[in-house]
């Protein structure tokens, strides 16, 4: 009896098992716990701070000494938008590598996400007491509780880029301000708590986080660079204009959710507004071999922390287990 | 950010250089690991490959997110494998017994294959003796085949703790095996 007898005390796995486990994985692999094009749209309006905050330096306003002005999210707004401009918008980040960047700089590596036993040994990795719903529709149990490290990142401006961009979209009618070249904009993410909820035909996702942080130099012109921003979205003109005159860009999220088969509508959770997004799956067909996709999410904050639902549930299953997430 | 996961994904560049990668491979490597982990762990047989399958589709849906960190993987798949196994523990309150391996692999004589098994059925006997601790990291090191470094950072023993409380193991386990050899 030594080392080497327990190593080699080690089997193979039984050829067919291995094949069935492999093919069963596939499976999961071509199933999405959510529609794309929602996931992707929210992405979208993730980054939309720094990619709109981008636009407008007034140049005469920005110097070395200059402030930074902070954006926190507080509330969450939607904006519908033609999906076809976000594939291109995919396709220019594909082609260039920056849609509107020149350099990147991590400055926190927020590392994978790790498996914690429950949601207060979550409390003590994240730094903020985390919540978790008392009601679980569904049969649904808690499958998992992740948390992911704060991360940090910064990019330089481009202007060369940006007008690039709104040359491929063909957006005419707004001007890149001068000045953007080599200044920086810094994106902290704080720690992320992900709850997983499953049962034996449901799944649900739960995530909160304190509010990332977004910081530019100060001086920006938010209405302007938010028109732009909208304008690269697809809007028109007069849409794009109107939304940015009227949405308290410092505090205020905007989820871009596709013209295709996805409703939204503001709710009340907790006392908060919040805003639910239904995908219906009623949308263009799939791709061959690919399902339809349904889901539901529900985005909202508390305090000085914001929250994401989703699901696949009833929107009234969803709200009734947002409305019981409590510290 | 609210959507966490699209914001840890996605913010904009942050996991944007991912590159493809074989998950085939992944699954071929890993597998053997994973399996042997719960052979070590609940002995062989049906109830390792169901705990296996559990495992995998449990930590599949977050494959994505190590698809440049293999060692990031590694970590979570036996993260997972870990909780399976004391959710197995903790519903069966039994384990299956080694000495209840069934047929071997094909390749050695029919001497050999009975030698081998009066032997497999001879460890996991004395396996099944050791302290639950003592037999997660013997699964750990000699199934899963992982370092003592990697043990050390998963189980939150310091590295020099893995390997003592592994060379008591092993040294326990020659003990009996020695004992028995001479008793039988």
């Amino acid at each position: 009896m030594d080392d080497r007898m327990l190593h080699e005390h080690r089997r193979e796995p039984d050829p067919q098992f291995a094949r069935d486990l492999r093919e069963r994985l596939r499976r999961s692999e071509r199933r999405r716990r959510f529609p794309r094009p929602v996931l992707r749209a929210v992405a979208v309006a993730c980054s939309l701070g720094v990619v709109v905050a981008l636009f407008a330096i007034p140049s005469v306003r920005v110097s070395a000494q200059a402030l930074l002005d902070l954006f926190r999210v507080r509330r969450f707004a939607a904006v519908k938008f033609d999906e076809s401009r976000l594939q291109a918008l995919e396709s220019i980040e594909k082609e260039k590598g920056f849609l509107v960047f020149d350099h990147e700089e991590m400055i926190r590596e927020p590392g994978p996400p790790r498996s914690v036993p429950n949601a207060q040994a979550a409390t003590g990795e994240a730094g903020f007491a985390v919540g978790s719903p008392s009601y679980l529709p569904d049969s649904l149990t808690v499958d998992s509780v992740l948390v992911q490290g704060a991360g940090a990142m910064r990019f330089s401006v481009s202007e060369a880029k940006l007008r690039s961009v709104l040359d491929r979209l063909d957006v005419k009618g707004v001007t890149v301000p001068s000045g953007l070249d080599g200044h920086w904009v810094e994106v902290k993410k704080p720690p992320i708590v992900i709850q997983r909820f499953q049962s034996s035909n449901r799944r649900a996702v739960l995530l909160q986080a304190l509010s990332p942080e977004v910081s530019v130099p100060a001086g920006w012109n938010i209405e302007q660079l938010a028109e732009i921003g909208l304008r690269i979205l697809g809007l028109d003109p007069s849409e794009a204009k109107r939304i940015a005159r009227t949405t308290d860009w410092r505090t205020t999220l905007l989820v871009p959710v596709p013209l295709n088969a996805t409703t939204f509508r503001v709710v009340t959770v907790r006392g908060n507004s919040g805003l639910m997004i239904i995908t219906t799956g009623d949308g263009p067909p799939p791709a061959p071999g690919k399902p339809k996709r349904k889901g539901v999410m529900v985005m909202w904050s508390e305090g000085d922390r914001v929250f994401c639902l989703r699901g696949d549930l009833s929107a009234e299953d969803l709200l009734q287990m947002a409305n019981s997430v409590s510290p | 950010m609210a959507n966490g996961d699209a914001t840890a994904a996605r913010l904009w560049l942050w996991a944007r250089k991912a590159r493809a990668t074989d998950w085939d491979a992944r699954f071929a490597e890993e597998l053997p690991r994973v399996y042997n982990f719960f052979r070590y762990r609940v002995g062989p047989g049906v109830v390792a490959e169901d705990l296996t399958g559990i495992t995998f589709e449990k930590a599949w849906g977050a494959r994505e997110r190590y698809r440049e960190d293999r060692a990031g993987f590694e970590t979570w798949l036996f993260a997972v494998a870990r909780n399976v196994a004391v959710d197995h523990f903790r519903r069966a309150k039994v384990s299956v017994p080694l000495e209840d391996v069934a047929d071997l692999p094909g390749g050695p004589t029919p001497e050999e294959i009975a030698e081998r098994k009066s032997d497999e059925a001879r460890l996991g006997a004395l396996l099944a003796r050791r302290s639950e601790r003592e037999r997660e990291l013997l699964a750990l090191k000699y199934g899963a085949e992982l370092t003592n470094r990697d043990i050390a950072r998963m189980t939150g023993l310091s590295e020099s703790n893995v390997g003592t409380i592994l060379h008591r193991s092993v040294e326990a386990l020659r003990d009996d095996w020695n004992r028995e050899s001479h008793d039988g």
